[in-house]
């Protein structure tokens, strides 16, 4: 099996074989999957809807109802402590501590009732010893480090007084208010226009270059994971079908769930004809095919494929892909198809 | 079994000639009164102010522009799904701006629309061969039988399995929704289809199957083609011109290519900029707009882009620039585009593929393609439906 150990050697958070279903579902959401992250560095997990991304995070967070939630296999080392067995307690002395999460609507995840001032500065306070005017001056502080314009006047404003943009980089101050040594963002900018979504990722960019925070971004978007990723995981049902570096994944793509991605995305230089797209839908907890999750859409698939799972196995250093026609120009059979 | 035809024909479509315009806007303003404070006066949204457009018959003409710039306003006002405040609409030389709603109900059959969330825009009461049924029975279009086998092929035709007739919307996942969405659109046998962001609730894989599917229908049925949309790649892609809106007003105008390859408005040069190229050798993304989209209740005087505009000068400030021609059947609202249009040439270039990732990319369509024409295996999404799960 594939192991991150040696690209990795002192990983901050370090999850192995992550293994979890709900109660209502035959299938497990989360199938295995093993990353780590170390300090100041950016981790991308990308997948589409439904491959188990956003519920990886929740169960890192400790934000999972448990039940329907089930975590039926792995660990996830955080300081020396996994996050996954972790009394609710303790997990709660972390969460907006050491470790901090980010979400796509900050509408829905700020509190439409305070002001955002007083909103900041009760994290600080739940978590530092400090005076109520200190945590006030705190939320002052990082409402200026997140770039909030006359962020005085700001401080005493409700939520609904902001603009998407503006609500977005609140609460990238509240999850960094205590100096995490983790950052997750759920697809941060997703709900944002195009020019924001430049402003917010420049700014989660520039914020993690002066802390040294590591970064896991969670994202539907190879643009975003371009700019942002030092490294990246593809996910698919459940399962981590390639990871290595940000460059040797679009470099050199292994997985024909990572080429089927890359080619359903039209080209903003010209028009490359007609779409290449992966057929059929991503199936659902209920109906996950044995052996390879991807299988039955992938052009590529024979009866071994459906036999057996693949395991997630190193073509180069860090650089670990789970298909086991891989690479494929090495299979002549399937080479032969392109002229 | 449905088979979804992959035509070839669409690949490398040539610029349609200058076709005559099928749906015009002239001067087109549509106000929507805000509540304003308790005793003051009624505020008031300026989301379309002043918008002249012309939509060639059989091109694809997409209007782009952040949240609150007015394109879903537009597209609502060019099927008269709204009425405008002032101004005109010509379908076919003919003004509909102030046709009554007994009047414009024929011309449905014409204009039809796609809508932008396909959970919300079907009936889930009805089943979805009603869905698909309902134009062509308030059009009186065939018999009930006739409409019947109509519906079964329009469901073959985006791909769906003809049974599905018989199910109910919440069986089925984003993109089988989109597909029955356009089927109803084309129950009619409309001439012009209004995409409102047809494809920008789903994901990637499933976009590109809608994308492939709107082009295909369009070259079937021989349809105009009006895309309101924020994805600048996915415009790229379908449109033959392109319509830039900033705070309910048109800033530029131009031919795809042309638009890409060299913007001259300041605006549509920051909208490039900040997109993120999907290639880590790609030039950086940069935010080069600070701040939000100003309120459409107080737009900003003289140049309405003026106060988050890089260039912008005093004459910005004060005056207003028309839409003017600047060649090559381009049209753009700046007073500085002369000495802007420069700076951002080749902003929306990516770099070629590296070596391995294209060869493996040219064997995964090679062998994509190769499987799509067995007909042994299944076409996209001829399975059974399933409710679909959401993250």
């Amino acid at each position: 099996m594939h192991s991150d150990a040696d690209s990795n050697p002192s990983p901050l958070l370090a999850v192995d074989n992550l293994t979890l279903r709900f109660s209502s579902a035959s299938g497990n959401v989360v199938d295995g999957v093993s990353f780590s992250v170390s300090p100041g560095e950016t981790l991308c997990i990308v997948g589409e809807s439904g491959c188990g991304k956003s519920v990886t995070a929740l169960s890192l967070m400790g934000l999972l109802p448990m039940p329907p939630a089930q975590i039926t296999a792995g660990s996830a080392m955080f300081d020396g402590k996994d996050l996954l067995r972790m009394p609710r307690r303790e997990m709660a002395a972390i969460r907006g501590n050491r470790m901090a999460m980010i979400f796509q609507e900050p509408m829905t995840s700020l509190n439409p009732a305070y002001r955002i001032g007083d909103q900041i500065a009760e994290v600080v306070l739940r978590h530092r010893p400090v005076t109520r005017k200190q945590a006030r001056a705190r939320a002052l502080e990082m409402l200026d480090r997140v770039k909030i314009p006359a962020a005085v006047k700001r401080l005493d404003d409700y939520p609904h007084q902001l603009s998407g943009g503006m609500r977005q980089r609140v609460m990238i101050a509240m999850a960094l208010a205590n100096d995490p040594a983790l950052l997750i963002a759920d697809e941060p900018t997703t709900a944002l226009d195009v020019t924001i979504q430049a402003q917010i990722l420049q700014l989660i960019r520039t914020l993690q270059e002066e802390t040294g925070t590591a970064l896991i971004m969670i994202t539907h978007d190879l643009g975003v994971v371009a700019e942002v990723g030092d490294r990246v995981a593809v996910m698919y049902a459940g399962r981590i079908v390639e990871q290595g570096s940000v460059d040797d994944v679009f470099i050199d793509p292994q997985h024909p769930y990572t080429l089927g991605l890359m080619s359903s995305i039209p080209s903003l230089s010209k028009r490359e004809g007609r779409l290449t797209t992966i057929p059929g839908m991503v199936p659902t907890v209920d109906t996950m095919p044995p052996g390879c999750r991807f299988a039955p859409r992938c052009p590529f698939a024979g009866a071994e494929c459906k036999a057996a799972v693949p395991p997630l196995t190193d073509l180069s250093p860090g650089h670990a892909a789970a298909c086991i026609r891989a690479p494929l120009e090495a299979e002549a059979h399937f080479d032969g198809a392109v002229a | 079994m449905s088979a979804v035809t992959t035509s070839e024909k669409t690949v490398d479509r040539p610029l349609p000639p200058r076709a005559p315009y099928i749906l015009e806007t002239r001067d087109l303003v549509r106000h929507f009164a805000a509540d304003g404070s308790l005793f003051g006066d009624k505020a008031v949204v300026r989301a379309v102010d002043g918008v002249t457009l012309g939509v060639r018959r059989g091109e694809t003409l997409s209007i782009v522009g952040e949240s609150g710039c007015g394109k879903s306003t537009l597209a609502r006002l060019l099927v008269r799904l709204i009425k405008p405040t002032s101004g005109g609409i010509l379908y076919q030389g003919r003004d509909i701006s102030a046709l009554s709603e007994r009047e414009m109900r024929a011309l449905r059959r014409d204009l039809q629309f796609v809508f932008q969330d396909p959970f919300s825009s079907l009936n889930p009461r009805m089943t979805v061969g009603a869905i698909i049924e309902e134009p062509m029975r308030v059009h009186r279009i065939g018999t009930r039988a006739e409409r019947r086998r109509r519906v079964r092929e329009l469901l073959a035709r985006v791909g769906l399995r003809p049974e599905f007739a018989d199910r109910y919307p919440h069986e089925f996942s984003g993109g089988q929704r989109q597909r029955i969405g356009i089927a109803r659109a084309l129950a009619s046998g409309p001439t012009v289809l209004i995409g409102d962001e047809p494809v920008s609730a789903l994901d990637v894989s499933i976009q590109a199957q809608v994308i492939n599917l709107l082009e295909d229908l369009k070259e079937e049925f021989d349809l105009t083609l009006i895309l309101i949309a924020h994805d600048l790649a996915v415009i790229r892609h379908m449109s033959d011109r392109v319509a830039v809106m900033y705070l309910g007003e048109i800033v530029e105008l131009a031919d795809t290519d042309a638009l890409y390859d060299r913007p001259h408005h300041p605006y549509t040069q920051a909208l490039m900029r900040a997109i993120p190229v999907p290639s880590p050798h790609a030039r950086d993304m940069v935010a080069e707009l600070t701040g939000d989209v100003p309120s459409p209740l107080a737009p900003p005087s003289g140049c309405r882009f003026h106060t988050r505009c890089p260039h912008a000068t005093e004459l910005c400030a004060q005056k207003k620039p028309h839409l003017e021609a600047s060649g090559d059947n381009r049209f753009v609202a700046c007073h500085h585009w002369r000495s802007v249009a420069d700076s951002a040439a080749g902003l929306s270039e990516e770099p070629a593929r590296p070596a391995n990732a294209a060869h493996r990319l040219a064997l995964y369509r090679a062998w994509t393609k190769k499987q799509g024409q067995n007909p042994a295996t299944q076409s996209p999404t001829d399975q059974a439906p399933t409710v679909p799960s959401e993250e």
